[in-house]
């Protein structure tokens, strides 16, 4: 275990203790939510209208080759929208806006010195600045996943009933066969957390930052790499652990 | 709200003009060979990891959730089928175009944005060369070319982590994965999967190279183009990926009749 990994590891688990340790910072919590969850909400349900309407155009091409007809449709997109693509997409759409905000934010701090002024008058960093972001991040990633979810479902059932012609009530019924509430479940298990690696990466790079406005570039693009492949990479862990539920 | 839309729509009128300027230059001025390669030996270098990594996972991943669904119905068979295709038409390109938006993307308007600030490209401007056909072109084509070579290993990858993932939790040996791969990927899927990555690719470099040449605002200024950045290729690859799974869907029925 190289030191740099140790690190990150460190501040992950103090950030995770401290999250549980009074003085809650509610109004910097509530801040961040606004940032983290309120205003990437617009831009994340819209991009995953999209999405949907391209499973649904996706499986209907599979399933009329290997099954000749396109009557499982709703039941397997709405299966692989909830198990799957809300809460990756919605994680990864996330990552590039709120990842690469914070580490620019952390950055430039780190930069121009105002985390060394913090340390001064004798503030911690983590608790000061991590930890508000990081409870914001969970807070927001459970919640704004159910409503991913919920948003991509009736995307899928408009493009079902337009393209392909079944009604809505058709595609619930299909769906009620495939879907058990417990996939809900795993899906907000699972987009909280991606979310919860965002803002540690993020603040990660953010207090490694080199000198000068290179730095800073550098210190976001890493974030946002490493907050991508970490997501799939828990993806894939999870995923793996949930197949065992089923 | 209107400022918000406002800001949005002035922002791709002015990325299209960018697009316009720059092919014109594209015409007029010869660019050298050497850099373009050097460019795309660069991004090919710095993301090959990155790619390769995603892709695997990707792969996996498909495979897993693919093996929960056909298990009920008892058709395992079609499972090497079914992930490849649905990992070359439509998840491989798009998930690791998002982490080339992230990583090529990113540093790219980065780079170019330090420049812009530092006052580098009014320097090249003053020597009396032009920094359209000096800087942003062969990032440009250095991007698409080598984004497109990425793709291809991270689809390589992926189907590698399919069949890895096929052996271990499915329980499915290679030759029975592999089997029902040409039955179910057709020429179709490939040419709609390299069409995907053109298109991603082109878009991805479009944006990033607009957003780091017209950076202002000293050190903030990079900052906050990266960030712009991110979030714009990102949407709009989700937009492009419609996009082209319509036109897709449209040109299949044309042609086929279906």
């Amino acid at each position: 275990m190289t030191k740099a990994t140790k690190e990150f590891f460190a501040l992950f688990g103090r950030t995770m203790a401290l999250s549980f340790v009074p003085p809650f910072r509610w109004k910097d919590i509530i801040k961040q939510i606004d940032f983290v969850g309120w205003q990437s909400a617009p831009i994340v349900l819209f991009c995953l209208c999209f999405a949907a309407i391209v499973t649904i155009i996706e499986a209907s091409f599979h399933m009329k080759i290997v099954i000749q007809n396109d009557s499982m449709v709703p039941g397997f997109s709405s299966l692989l929208i909830i198990r799957e693509l809300g809460a990756v997409v919605t994680a990864l759409l996330v990552t590039s806006r709120v990842g690469a905000g914070l580490a620019a934010e952390v950055g430039s701090m780190k930069v121009t010195e105002q985390i060394d002024a913090l340390k001064m008058l004798g503030i911690d960093p983590v608790p000061f600045l991590v930890v508000p972001r990081f409870i914001a991040c969970v807070v927001c990633g459970f919640l704004l996943t159910l409503i991913a979810n919920v948003t991509c479902i009736g995307a899928a059932m408009l493009v079902s009933q337009i393209k392909l012609g079944y009604s809505p009530a058709s595609f619930l019924v299909a769906m009620r066969a495939f879907v058990e509430f417990q996939d809900l479940w795993f899906a907000s298990i699972k987009g909280l957390c991606f979310w919860a690696i965002i803002p540690i990466v993020s603040c990660y790079y953010g207090f490694r930052c080199q000198a000068g406005a290179e730095g800073v570039g550098a210190a976001t693009t890493k974030s946002v790499v490493t907050s991508s492949i970490a997501i799939i990479f828990i993806d894939f862990v999870l995923s793996w652990v949930f197949s065992h539920f089923y | 709200m209107l400022n918000t839309m406002t800001f949005i729509i002035t922002d791709v009128g002015a990325c299209l003009m960018f697009l316009k300027q720059l092919f014109r230059t594209a015409i007029k001025y010869p660019i050298s060979s050497k850099i373009i390669s050097e460019q795309i030996l660069k991004v090919t270098q710095q993301s090959f990891g990155t790619t390769a990594l995603a892709g695997f996972f990707v792969g996996a991943i498909m495979t897993i959730q693919f093996t929960l669904q056909v298990k009920e119905f008892g058709a395992l068979g079609y499972l090497g089928g079914l992930a490849t295709s649905g990992t070359i038409r439509e998840v491989g390109p798009l998930l690791i175009a998002f982490m080339l938006s992230g990583k090529v993307g990113a540093f790219t308007s980065a780079e170019l944005g330090t420049m812009r600030v530092t006052e580098q490209i009014d320097a090249i401007r003053c020597l009396g060369a032009n920094p359209l056909s000096e800087i942003i072109l062969p990032r440009f084509i250095g991007i698409i070319i080598s984004s497109f070579f990425l793709l291809l290993v991270g689809l390589f990858m992926s189907i590698f982590g399919g069949l890895l993932l096929g052996l271990l939790f499915s329980g499915i040996s290679h030759e029975e994965y592999l089997r029902h791969i040409p039955t179910i990927v057709s020429g179709w899927s490939i040419l709609s999967g390299t069409v995907k990555c053109f298109v991603f690719a082109f878009v991805l470099a479009a944006i990033c190279t607009y957003k780091g040449y017209s950076t202002t605002g000293g050190a903030k200024g990079v900052g906050k183009s990266v960030v712009q950045t991110a979030m714009a290729t990102m949407v709009v690859i989700v937009l492009a990926d419609w996009f082209t799974s319509f036109l897709g869907d449209v040109a299949l029925t044309i042609f086929m009749g279906e």
